[in-house]
């Protein structure tokens, strides 16, 4: 157990500190802790958890993937295309994912094979894919989705629990075991920590690369596609400005913009600590311009403790010598 | 003589470690005056102190009779007329020579900085140090000797009486070197006094007078270096006696079988035709000049970088167009990077991960990575190897230099490479860590294992090797198959591109 906070220190920091934020809503409306609201929080989390899933796999090789709200976007609208025109859902899926992961791997070429910079790299495919969006559907949104396609990822499990909640913890716990467990996680973080030390160790830092991008837009493929089942219908506009929250939820959750350092378990924290801030505000009628007030400085906090851990760790060492 | 600099009862604590103990020594003016120590002795603290970058210390610094305590590094420098010039000079690469000399301190006109006069000024000290490069010329195309003067000349724009080098000589070439030191007899001559820190002892036996040693955080004794042999200066350092001088202590285990074969080897401008043969069991030497070619050649078989013609043989069999240095580490080749800092080790990794890195598939229980294997097999060669401290959870970034290396040893060693390649394995590297590696060296060919030594230091590749390659100017210059024929001349010859 100690071990295990000693190891987790910083993710237990913004957990405590969600918990505290949670106590406060509870305090200003009771309402707030009632197992329906619950259940809107984890709901509220679900896309944004997802993408940050993907995208702090980017992050931790050192990149970043701007545009996976455009993959988002995408696999939405071919997904609900194939189901409108009567595709086996689950070939749908198959279908979305594949879509996902393709356009990750386009990252991944301009990245390791044109050697661009991945930001600059991932905004311009971030504008490619949204454009690839809009032409596909004309701007008209593709609409009547029907219900053998929604039923799979909305349907009810048990105490209200749908299952697309399911499958947002299934993916956390799949990226935990293998960044923390595989060789794959290892050689990602080793990318990460530094590109030539992991070349020079015989590490194959091109694949390992192409699977961080390939990984994240599989991820914004799932996105796309729960949000398609919960609405119904799929628009050329969706997910935009989603890759920031994202990145939030990663960067609150402990990873490191530079690469090299991150864990699931702080990324899900971190997207669990912006849903119940939002949830919560509005449960306290905070009024919605507030709200991105408030969030953005959550975020910049949140970031200053991650960027005091450091110091922190030496004055309490100075302490314990004293 | 006056004292220019008195150290009195200076200690200094960190977190947890007690890292310089009373010390006292004093420098007199104009003399060169070496501190010696090995990685983690307190040299760079103590300097660190001099130079107002660590203000809070215990005991007094006095410089010239009269006691300091600079704020900061800066408060040295212009208040103090004393500096420091670093190991990796730190420039704006950007901006102009006389941009970087003056900055933070350029001439003004009114509002606006008086570009002419900061030209003719640095270009006045560019002079008085024998520079061909002037204050005009962009920093992004000076070579590193280069920029070791330019940090000289920002020492001399501030009026430093007191100057400190530390390890001024880790990236120049041997012309570069001798430059540096008819600039340091230059400044000796006009009074100036200087402080040297280098791992290199001919350097100190060529260039300074007196040497101040420090081991373990305490003052051991100031030797004069006319009336002090080489053995004396490391036993003091070290506290035992320690063969330095690289040599082999055991018979060659060289066998007649080729495990690596070189044709015609070419990438781009780096390096041309180079050809050559290692045997099994075997420590090749490749001796050369900054700027040779000898990595780019060592990373160009290893797969780091792309080949541009020639062909290379493993074990006799024709290596793939698609070479990567995955490849390499499973067909049994290894690399011991020149820069650890930079290409060895991973910043935000613990010694355990850094030495697993390479051998991954080693510690698998089904498909998933062992730390309790890792961790066994990371502790297994600390003990082999001695690493100090035993700590194989710290971080890599925190061990001294000799260790760090032995760390990128045991990754290897891990690996079970076959052919290993080490690229200037003693950079850095204190003179007990020193022996320790050669002896690792020694163990390793005994097992059959093959070696290529890369080196810029000529006892080293000449002691350790059993032939020796000499390169110049991206070209193989010569090749020395026997023992008889190392002669400090002749191979130099064959640097310089001689023949």
């Amino acid at each position: 157990m100690s071990r295990f906070i000693s190891k987790n220190k910083r993710e237990l920091v913004v957990f405590l500190a969600t918990l505290a934020m949670a106590a406060a809503f509870t305090i200003m409306n009771p309402a707030f802790i009632r197992w329906n609201n619950i259940l809107t929080v984890f709901q509220q989390m679900v896309l944004n958890g997802v993408l940050a899933v993907g995208i702090m796999f980017a992050i931790i090789t050192g990149g970043i993937d701007l545009s996976i709200g455009c993959t988002y976007a995408i696999t939405g609208i071919c997904v609900a295309w194939c189901t409108v025109h009567s595709v086996n859902p689950f070939i749908s899926i198959a279908i979305g994912l594949i879509i996902g992961a393709v356009l990750g791997a386009f990252n991944g070429f301009l990245v390791t094979g044109l050697k661009l910079q991945p930001f600059i790299a991932t905004l311009g495919t971030m504008s490619l894919y949204r454009g690839i969006a809009y032409v596909v559907t004309g701007g008209i949104p593709v609409t009547s989705v029907p219900d053998s396609y929604r039923n799979i990822f909305n349907g009810k499990m048990f105490a209200g629990i749908r299952f697309y909640v399911l499958v947002m913890i299934v993916l956390f716990i799949v990226a935990y075991i293998i960044l923390a467990k595989t060789r794959t996680g290892a050689y990602l973080y080793a990318v990460g920590g530094n590109e030539e030390a992991a070349k020079l160790s015989g590490v194959n830092v091109i694949k390992t690369k192409y699977i961080a991008y390939i990984v994240c837009g599989a991820c914004a493929a799932i996105a796309g596609m729960i949000m398609l089942a919960s609405l119904g219908s799929a628009e050329a506009t969706a997910g935009t400005g989603y890759e920031t929250n994202a990145i939030a939820a990663a960067a609150i959750g402990g990873t490191r913009m530079a690469g090299g350092r991150g864990s699931a378990l702080g990324t899900f924290i971190g997207a669990l600590m912006l849903a119940v801030l939002k949830v919560g505000m509005v449960v306290i009628n905070v009024d919605s311009f507030w709200q991105y007030i408030v969030t953005g400085l959550i975020i910049i906090v949140a970031s200053y403790f991650e960027f005091m851990q450091e110091d922190i760790k030496a004055f309490m060492a100075r302490r314990k010598n004293k | 003589m006056a004292k220019a600099v008195e150290f009195v009862k200076i200690n200094k604590r960190f977190p947890g470690v007690h890292v310089l103990k009373d010390i006292s020594f004093s420098v007199e003016e104009g003399e060169v005056h070496a501190l010696l120590g090995e990685n983690g002795a307190g040299k760079s603290t103590l300097l660190n102190i001099l130079h107002g970058v660590y203000p809070e210390y215990e005991g007094s610094v006095i410089l010239h009779g009269k006691e300091v305590h600079f704020k900061d590094a800066n408060d040295a420098i212009v208040n103090g007329n004393i500096s420091k010039v670093h190991q990796e000079t730190l420039v704006v690469k950007d901006l102009t020579v006389g941009q970087n000399v003056t900055l933070g301190y350029e001439p003004k006109k009114g509002m606006f900085v008086d570009f002419a006069k900061m030209n003719s000024d640095v270009d006045a000290i560019l002079k008085e140090l024998n520079c061909k490069f002037s204050a005009a010329d962009l920093v992004a195309n000076l070579t590193s000797g280069e920029m070791q003067m330019l940090a000289i000349a920002r020492a001399l724009y501030h009026h430093s009486n007191i100057i400190s080098l530390d390890e001024p000589t880790a990236s120049l070439t041997l012309k570069e070197t001798d430059a540096l030191f008819d600039v340091i007899r230059k400044l000796k001559s006009q009074g100036v006094t200087i402080l040297y820190v280098s791992h290199h002892l001919e350097e100190i036996f060529q260039i300074c007078d007196r040497a101040s040693i420090l081991r373990d955080g305490e003052y051991i004794e100031t030797l004069d270096i006319a009336k002090t042999t080489r053995d004396e200066l490391i036993h003091s350092m070290v506290g035992r006696n320690v063969a330095a001088v690289a040599g082999r202590l055991r018979p060659s285990p060289r066998t007649e079988e080729v495990v690596l074969k070189v044709e015609h080897l070419s990438s781009g401008s780096n390096f041309e035709d180079v050809s050559f043969e290692l045997h099994k069991g075997e420590i090749l030497g490749f001796f050369g000049l900054v700027g040779a070619g000898r990595t780019e050649v060592m990373r160009t078989i290893f797969g780091a970088d792309r080949k541009t013609g020639g062909e290379v043989y493993l074990h006799g069999k024709k290596l793939e167009s698609a070479w990567n240095t995955t490849k390499a580490l499973h067909a049994g080749l290894g690399l011991v990077p020149e820069d650890r800092k930079t290409q060895g080790f991973m910043a935000l990794s613990d010694n355990t991960d850094n030495i697993a890195i390479s051998s991954l598939e080693k510690y698998m229980t089904g498909l998933f990575v062992d730390q309790n294997k890792k961790n066994k097999n990371a502790a297994r060669y600390f003990e082999e190897m001695d690493v100090h401290p035993r700590r194989i959870d710290y971080l890599t970034r925190n061990m001294s230099g000799g260790n760090q290396q032995k760390v990128i040893l045991s990754r290897w060693m891990s690996a079970e490479t076959e052919i290993l390649i080490f690229d200037e394995p003693t950079k850095g590297v204190d003179v007990a860590a020193k022996a320790e590696i050669y002896r690792l060296m020694e163990d390793m060919v005994a097992q059959g294992k093959s070696l290529i030594v890369v080196s810029s230091e000529l006892p080293e590749v000449m002691g350790l090797s059993d032939r020796l390659i000499v390169m110049s100017e991206g070209k193989i210059t010569g090749e020395l198959t026997d023992k008889e024929q190392y002669q400090e001349d002749v191979i130099m010859n064959y640097a310089i591109g001689g023949n």
